[in-house]
């Protein structure tokens, strides 16, 4: 915490936030300012004026480049799947999603048949969970994973198996992180085997791997690919509640999530969903596993 | 499709997700204006594309950094090509290279920042409101954003004082944004 200013610094700093907004001062000044606006709200607001009266002034606007899309999308392809380690640095210090703008985390967006391959890379996580973290000013993460806890209508088919064999597949998979291979092999690690439904007595089965900390992942590689417009969604059944822990994509790999709170999951299920997913699943689970003490 | 209809703060939080069709709308509507500022920036393409490439990519590694509740994702993506098209031209090569070139553009046509600006598709409410201001609060902002030169270097070239441009910067972009709420042409962002 930096020392109160006096009415005089503050009206310096003041007279600079045009041009600071304008990135028209020199970097120790910005320095200088960027700590400033972390404690003061009424000086973070008007650079954030500015810096929408200047985008106007910018917006020549014009067709998007097409051929910079694909050094983007190449640069995309060409970097590494992201762990959940990741994730948990997108969920902000406690590890709790935000919601943007009060919308349910699987409503508003949605994935579709141009979306399908991209989704098998990408498409990867989500936590769900109401509580709202409280971040940095200006860096609040508010448009991190989306939260909103989802109690659907999942009827679990409930199904134990030995995991032995199913583990040390996974352990070869060359798409797993370091992390990963290191989770598989910590003891307090759960292993949940999730088997075909008698809904879907063809679906194949998927291991999901959920570690002491809440995250985890889920090796879906085996599902079959699902048509345009859809997309598995993750569900687990947290106490009495059975809580969507994201969305998987229409043809997922190796996809890691978290259970906010560290939550103690009881199940796990996937359903076939619509693009985006659905706060309230009324469709039989593909696949679906307890987890075992 | 229906992701051409989601919000851009709905799409950033499905770039959040690590969805790249998400960012790939993102990119459709607003890399025309990123590579635009850039471009006209630097003065060169090569540059300005690593800039809007640099911008989405961090758009996709860092999606929280965008706060929906502090304006639009396009002024944030703008603010932040600016800020690294900036960095750019304030580096030893560039400075080398760009004060070269300005030397032969002022000799040949002159520092003609009014004729640049007036080029620009912008919209017609903007350059109204634009044209509203007064030359001694329009310059130091044109000179500063399009320009890229700190308020020192602004006031160096205007012969005015540091602190008075700095003062005509802010003054002239609140004037701004009052003379554009007056043509209909309402910035986002949060209130007061």
């Amino acid at each position: 915490m930096n020392s109160p200013l006096t009415e005089a610094q503050h009206q310096e700093i003041q007279d600079l936030l045009g041009a600071y907004a304008l990135d028209a001062v020199d970097k120790e000044t910005a320095t200088m300012i960027d700590a400033h606006l972390e404690e003061c709200v009424k000086c973070s607001i008007e650079v954030a004026q500015h810096h929408e009266v200047a985008g106007l002034l910018a917006n020549s606007g014009g067709p998007s480049p097409a051929g910079l899309w694909e050094g983007i999308a190449e640069r995309l392809d060409r970097s590494t799947p992201p762990s959940w380690e990741q994730l948990a640095s997108r969920l902000g210090p406690d590890g709790t999603p935000e919601d943007v703008d009060g919308t349910p985390a699987h409503g508003p967006v949605h994935t579709d048949d141009v979306g399908a391959a991209a989704d098998r890379e990408r498409s990867k996580v989500v936590s769900i969970d109401e509580r709202r973290s409280r971040s940095r000013l200006l860096t609040r993460a508010a448009t991190v994973v989306a939260a909103a806890a989802a109690v659907v209508a999942v009827v679990l088919g409930v199904q134990v198996h030995h995991l032995h064999n199913q583990v040390s597949a996974l352990q070869g998979q060359p798409q797993l992180s370091g992390v990963e291979r290191s989770a598989l092999q910590d003891p307090t690690t759960k292993k949940v085997e999730l088997t075909a439904t008698t809904a879907h007595p063809n679906g194949s089965t998927v291991t999901v791997v959920l570690t002491r900390s809440g995250t985890g992942f889920v090796e879906a590689g085996g599902l079959t690919s699902l048509p345009g417009g859809e997309t598995y969604q993750l569900w687990g059944v947290i106490g009495d509640k059975t809580i969507s822990l994201g969305l998987l994509g229409s043809a997922p790999g190796v996809v890691p999530f978290s259970v906010a709170g560290n939550a103690d999951v009881s199940a796990f299920a996937i359903t076939a969903e619509q693009s985006g997913g659905v706060v309230h699943s009324s469709h039989q689970p593909v696949v679906a596993g307890e987890v075992t003490v | 499709m229906e992701l051409e209809q989601a919000s851009d703060a709905s799409l950033v939080v499905a770039v959040g997700r690590w969805h790249q069709q998400a960012l790939a709308e993102v990119y459709r509507r607003h890399g025309g204006a990123v590579h635009s500022l850039a471009r006209r920036i630097l003065r060169s393409d090569p540059p300005a594309e690593e800039i809007t490439q640099e911008v989405f990519l961090d758009l996709w590694n860092h999606p929280e950094k965008f706060d929906a509740q502090r304006g639009t994702l396009r002024s944030f993506l703008l603010a932040r090509t600016h800020g690294k098209s900036v960095d750019y031209v304030r580096s030893e090569m560039s400075r080398r290279k760009r004060e070269e070139r300005t030397s032969r553009e002022t000799a040949t046509a002159g520092y003609d920042i009014d004729r640049e600006v007036w080029d620009m598709a912008v919209a017609e409410q903007v350059q109204e409101a634009l044209g509203a201001l007064p030359a001694e609060l329009r310059q130091p902002i044109e000179l500063a954003y399009f320009g890229g030169h700190t308020y020192r270097e602004v006031a160096v070239m205007l012969k005015e004082p540091e602190g008075t441009v700095k003062s005509r910067i802010r003054s002239g972009l609140g004037r701004l944004r009052i003379n554009l709420a007056e043509r209909g042409v309402e910035p986002a962002g949060a209130e007061q």
